[in-house]
């Protein structure tokens, strides 16, 4: 029951959190898909849902956060390249500072 | 789109049967959508064989799509999503009706647009039994109170108010529950 419970809240947590994971990763460089999803496990040991990822990433394209570009490739299977966008990296910013003050808010109570 | 070649015959079966389950969850999208998403996940499974490189085609093949999960499941929410924008975006019924029960899942309101739609539906249902049989369909009262909406069997006492201007009435009234319901699904979008 409380692992239920415990693994339900990571699972959230999770969730919530992936975007900002994501935007943090393409901060300094661009990634296609399967790269992106493959720099997040090696940087953050955390294993995503990998089919979520690019509806996700959709969405943050909508929300105008990333861009992307389709790249051809030698095998005839292209890939598609995120990078942020000017408005993504102010976003991030702000998202960054929220997640700092959080993080100190709670290391005051636990 | 550039399919993916195999040398595995069997590996060659899965890869089609993921990429078309993909398809057919994908396709209440417009047509451009659904290709660009189709291409992403075609190009994952491609990278994914390169990176597992000393596996088996099918060993490669089943790791990925594992990795990735159901399409009926991972893809759900964006189908959801985007059906309802494109609803409120064009007033296109069939948009609005998919866009309704795609989303049932998503919360009470829903399943409340699905009975205002329902009741959309009866109106017209109404409209076509008035043409048709006349005399019992309409807006019966007795003595003040209302008694019905609809098919009926006449009773001592039970008068219909409206006439003929049933189906005016109700044609007045469908537009008025369509335009209620679309823009009900916009200011929801908007939240």
């Amino acid at each position: 029951m409380e692992d239920d419970f415990v693994r339900r809240w990571e699972s959230q947590v999770k969730k919530g959190t992936l975007a900002f994971i994501l935007l943090n990763i393409l901060r300094d460089n661009e990634y296609y898909g399967f790269e992106l999803m493959e720099q997040t496990r090696r940087l953050t040991d955390i294993q995503i849902a990998e089919g979520t990822l690019y509806p996700l990433m959709n969405r943050l394209k909508k929300e105008n956060l990333v861009s992307s570009k389709w790249v051809e490739q030698e095998s005839g299977i292209p890939r598609k390249y995120y990078k942020l966008t000017g408005n993504g990296i102010s976003t991030l910013k702000i998202m960054v500072e929220y997640w700092k003050k959080l993080e100190e808010s709670i290391d005051k109570i636990i | 789109m550039k399919k993916i070649n195999f040398q595995d015959k069997s590996a060659e079966k899965i890869y089609h049967s993921y990429i078309r389950r993909i398809d057919r969850t994908l396709s209440v999208l417009p047509k451009s959508d659904k290709i660009d998403l189709l291409m992403e996940y075609n190009s994952h499974i491609y990278e994914g064989l390169q990176s597992y490189g000393h596996k088996s085609e099918v060993e490669r093949l089943l790791q990925i799509t594992q990795n990735l999960g159901d399409p009926e499941v991972f893809l759900k929410p964006l189908v959801a999503e985007r059906k309802l924008i494109q609803a409120t975006k064009t007033f296109n019924p069939k948009h609005i009706f998919q866009a309704i029960f795609l989303n049932i899942g998503n919360g009470f309101v829903y399943s409340l647009f699905a009975l205002l739609y329902l009741c959309l539906f009866s109106f017209l249902f109404l409209i076509i039994t008035k043409i048709l049989y006349g005399t019992q369909v309409g807006l019966y009262i007795n003595d003040g109170k209302f008694v019905a909406l609809g098919i009926l069997d006449v009773g001592p006492g039970d008068i219909e108010v409206l006439g003929s201007w049933f189906i005016p009435v109700l044609l007045i009234s469908m537009v008025l529950l369509y335009l209620l319901i679309t823009f009900l699904l916009k200011a929801m979008k908007r939240k």
